[in-house]
């Protein structure tokens, strides 16, 4: 059986029927070129989209995207020509509105092109590594218009000369400008660069460079800074509005350079106006002005910072140099202390709380506060004064106010041992005469400084504390337990003082009246009692006493005396008249302190209870002293003690250093001990560099003691020097 | 001896007057090197002090001499004496090197142990060995590196007993006469600034560092720093010169 024959099928390609035809080419170019033509000419209406695609389409299909291209080019060019020279036609204004004017319809016509030739730009362009058709359309623009060499210089000189018009004060069309800069940086950012905004940067300098030179011979520093920002801020707004936001930093440049770099040393030291006039007139406005000004400028704020450093450390200087206003202590702190406060008020108000201002500041007041020796002394004396009366009636947190500013200051301060010793003078004083306006106030501020310098720095002055404390429990014990025999006689009160807690006091003679010497034996009785062991030495030149005393007409008054002057007025209760070499020899007060003691009583106006004979001022010796039976008052309560902290004299003041000095000496050499103890083996000027950083806070030592210290500890043997390099020291276990 | 050629014997002579050693100890030496004499001082020096024999009664002898006859010591009476038979004047510094070598304690006295042990290390047991060693003692003083030990054994010597530091009059009176032997120009400047501006004994520690001083700084201060850790004292002495015009600070002229 024979199968049946199989027809195959076979399928064949479509064969498309190319007509072959030579003008196919040419004839659906002139369609096209034709179409463009009518785009050009503001025609496209009559076109129809979806032919002109096909026959694009067809050119590229056939191979001849070439001939298409070309033809566009070529076409495209033409127009552009014609275009060229309509805009050079332009007169005057016109010319930029024109060029505007045909930049869009170039782009209009630039977008129907190139959706026309779509399938160009995608197949046959990639392919031959041509310029689409977008690109090629900006390209064409650039070369033809804008590099034309009639409107290139024409178009960059017109816009300046817009820019220019409008920092003269007119008004110009900011959208035209908008679009001719966009313009600009559609066609690439190099076309905007080169072709205005290189330029524009130029011109501005010079422009700017001439202003600045104008304003500055005519206007002072302020008004200057005013016209500055003023320009400064017309030209960011400029930018925002029609240049290129990358321009703004090149412009803001330019202008900073010219207005603020070149004059910003004329400006700072102008006379009269400048910056330390408006440091001086607190001139907040100004101020912030030039530090928002400057601070775009490299080393603007280092110059503002410098000059205000220097003028700082000059008045400083000034002021703690200036012997008159040493004169009164309390004011010469105050004055200090308004000096911080209205520097922090500018840094803070004017430049935006800088801390490099900040430091500037704080390095200034360390170096004049220490410029003046006393400076401690005279911080002691301020507190004393707050403490004492000062802060009557203050809230507390004002008065936390006060002792943070004095801290502040304290801080500053490179003697703080010398501070520690005049402290605790004034401490002691206001304990013992019961002055002192808040005992609250007082513990703050030693909570304050334990802080700042650790536990040893007020242990002695926390003891004052506990001593006064003790004592009234003391006293009350005693009175307790003896009151009911002393009878009528004086009350006594008694501060049982630690001898190392309080400042060393010299112990002096004095004879006490026998009412008090009873009751005062009593006392010591009561007091040994109770504590075995210790000894009690009675300081008569600290204490105080209330005296009732009846005068000539039966006038009574009450009279808060020291004791020495209790002492003498005590003698004339016997007789009325007492020489003073009587009255020496009776109470066996020293001289000194006697003849001042005695001042105070006879030669002080509302205060003389005695009357003295000569009436001179000072005391000889031969000078006679009655009871004043004449003496008035307003006051029932006459005080006339003298327990109050005082700026030292001259040679107090160089017995209280010499004292200093003194206390240095084992704390330095305690540092160099410890420092050997850990290195073992250290040479010369590291020891000082390690000394004088440990002993930083407290005080600065000097090289030289540093090294009789280290002499005296090889003499003791503690240290020797190297047997080979004799710059080392070794430590000797 | 005598059977000892000329050579050998003018060979024995010079080796005894470099090195201050005895007869024995330098025919012993020069023996040992077969009579070179370069050889003999070379086996002289690298060996310990050779211990030459003495003659330790001859030493009690002498000591019983020049001891005081209250106390068991050699006091300024006996030493006056010894330097009299020494034919040295008692102020020689000569008498410094000898304590040296005595190791004595105190200056004007030598106990017994350091008169007898003394001569015995350096190998005298007679009057003639020690008149002999006594110009040799004083050219140690020529040694750089023995002079610095005297000097510096001088201070413990000079100084009271019981005493830290050394009396100013007794440190300069030591002073110059030590920078006679080796001399420095500054020294009497020094004694100068010392009893104007300190007028306080002399610590220990300054006196070697003043040693050290005048061995390397030189006398136009050229070549001083101030952060050179010198004792205050001669920082201050330093100062003095210059506020004095005695040296002009920065001169260059000096400086070449």
């Amino acid at each position: 059986m024979s199968a049946p024959k199989k027809k195959t099928i076979q399928i064949e390609a479509f064969r498309h029927r190319v007509v072959a035809d030579p003008k196919y080419a040419e004839k659906t170019w002139n369609i096209l070129e034709h179409a463009i033509h009518e785009i050009y000419n503001h025609n496209a209406s009559g076109l129809s989209f979806e032919e002109l695609y096909r026959n694009a389409y067809n050119m590229v299909l056939h191979k001849f995207g070439e001939k298409l291209y070309s033809g566009l080019v070529a076409t495209m060019t033409f127009h552009l020509k014609e275009i060229c020279s309509s805009i050079e036609a332009a007169q005057g204004g016109l010319f930029l509105e024109e060029l505007n004017r045909k930049w869009a319809d170039h782009n209009k016509a630039l977008q129907m092109i190139r959706d026309i030739l779509m399938y160009m730009d995608r197949t046959f362009i990639p392919s031959a590594h041509k310029t689409p058709v977008h690109e090629l359309g900006l390209n064409l623009w650039r070369d033809v218009v804008i590099h034309s060499s009639k409107i290139q210089t024409r178009l960059l000189d017109t816009l300046l000369e817009l820019i220019q018009g409008e920092r003269s004060g007119e008004v110009i069309n900011r959208g035209l400008m908008r679009n001719i800069t966009k313009m600009l940086m559609d066609l690439g950012s190099s076309v905007y660069q080169d072709d205005f905004e290189k330029q524009f940067l130029e011109s501005s300098a010079d422009f700017y460079r001439l202003e600045s030179q104008e304003f500055i011979e005519s206007c002072d520093c302020g008004e200057y800074l005013k016209k500055a920002e003023r320009r400064l801020n017309e030209e960011i707004e400029r930018v925002s509005h029609y240049l290129d936001a990358k321009s703004e930093a090149k412009i803001t440049n330019v202008v900073e350079k010219e207005l603020i770099e070149s004059h910003m040393q004329r400006l700072v030291h102008m006379e009269n106006s400048g910056l330390v006039n408006m440091i001086v007139g607190d001139k907040y406005e100004d101020l912030g002005r030039m530090y928002s000004l400057f601070r775009r400028v490299a080393s603007g704020l280092v110059l503002i910072r410098d000059v205000m450093t220097s003028y700082i450390r000059e008045t400083g200087k000034q002021l703690v140099t200036d012997l008159e206003r040493l004169k009164d202590p309390v004011d010469f702190v105050q004055r200090l202390l308004d000096i911080k406060d209205k520097y922090d008020k500018i840094i803070g108000s004017a430049f935006s709380n800088d801390k490099t201002f900040q430091n500037a500041l704080n390095s200034s007041f360390e170096y004049f506060i220490n410029l003046n020796s006393r400076s401690p002394e005279y911080i002691s004396l301020f507190v004393d004064d707050k403490l004492r009366k000062g802060l009557k009636g203050v809230s507390e947190e004002d008065v936390e106010i006060i002792l943070d500013k004095v801290m502040m200051l304290f801080r500053y301060l490179q003697e703080k041992d010398v501070f520690e010793k005049y402290y605790k003078q004034h401490l002691a004083k206001r304990l013992l005469s019961g002055k002192t306006v808040s005992d609250d106030a007082e513990r703050s501020l030693i909570v304050k400084l334990k802080t700042e310098c650790g536990y040893q720095f007020t242990s002695k002055l926390e003891g004052m504390f506990t001593d006064m404390k003790t004592s009234e429990d003391t006293m009350q014990g005693f009175y307790a337990n003896v009151g009911a025999d002393l009878g009528d006689g004086p009350t006594l009160s008694v501060q049982v003082l630690t001898t190392g807690s309080w400042p060393t006091q010299p112990i002096n003679t004095c004879n006490l009246p026998t009412e008090i010497l009873s009751i005062c034996e009593k006392f010591r009785n009561y007091y040994l009692g109770t504590h075995t062991g210790r000894r009690l030495t009675w300081q008569t030149n600290m204490g105080t006493a209330d005296l009732k005393a009846t005068f000539g007409k039966g006038q009574k008054h009450e009279l808060n005396v020291s004791t020495y002057q209790m002492c003498v007025l005590m003698l004339f209760n016997n007789t009325d008249r007492l020489t003073y070499r009587e009255i020496e020899q009776a109470a066996e007060i020293p001289a000194s302190d006697l003849k001042r003691c005695l001042q105070s009583l006879a030669c002080v106006k509302g205060k003389n209870v005695l009357r003295k004979e000569p009436m001179s001022k000072d005391i000889a010796d031969s000078d006679a002293f009655f009871f004043n039976d004449k003496f008035t008052s307003k006051f029932f309560k006459v005080k006339i003690g003298t327990v109050v902290a005082q700026r030292e004299s001259e040679p107090e003041n160089q017995e209280t250093r010499q004292r200093v000095e003194e206390d240095r000496k084992p704390q330095i050499e305690a540092a160099i001990v410890r420092i050997m103890k850990a290195r073992r083996v250290l040479d010369h000027n590291n020891i000082v560099t390690e000394v004088t950083k440990q002993l930083q806070s407290r005080f600065l030592p000097n090289p030289v003691v540093i090294k009789k210290r280290i002499e005296s500890l090889i003499e003791r043997e503690f240290l020797e020097r190297d047997k080979g390099d004799r710059k080392l020291y070794r430590y000797l276990a | 001896m005598h059977k000892l050629g000329r050579g050998h014997r003018d060979k024995i002579q010079q080796f005894i007057t470099i090195t201050g050693a005895s007869e024995k100890v330098a025919l012993q030496a020069l023996k040992a090197s077969d009579w070179h004499l370069e050889g003999a001082l070379d086996v002289f020096y690298s060996q310990p002090q050779i211990r030459s024999f003495t003659d330790t009664r001859h030493l009690e002898e002498l000591y019983n001499r020049y001891k005081d006859p209250y106390s068991d010591m050699i006091l300024a009476d006996g030493i006056t004496l010894l330097c009299n038979d020494l034919q040295v004047d008692p102020q020689d510094i000569v008498m410094l090197v000898v304590s040296w070598h005595m190791k004595a304690a105190t200056m004007c006295e030598f106990s017994k142990q350091e008169f007898i042990g003394g001569l015995q290390a350096v190998g005298i047991d007679s009057l003639e060995k020690f008149r002999e060693r006594i110009t040799f003692m004083r050219s140690e003083l020529k040694d750089e590196h023995k002079f610095r030990e005297i000097y510096n054994f001088a201070f413990g010597w000079a100084k009271e007993k019981g005493q830290k530091s050394l009396a100013l009059d007794t440190a300069i009176g030591m002073w110059q006469l030590l920078f006679a032997e080796k001399h420095w120009p500054l020294v009497d400047h020094w004694c100068q600034f010392l009893q104007a501006r300190h007028n306080k004994a002399i610590s220990r520690d300054t006196w070697s560092q003043l040693l050290e001083f005048a061995r390397t700084i030189d006398p136009a201060l050229s070549n001083y720093d101030a952060e050179g850790a010198w004792p205050y004292l001669i920082d201050e002495f330093v100062e003095y010169l210059y506020e004095n015009g005695i040296i002009q600070k920065d001169d260059y002229s000096q400086k070449q």
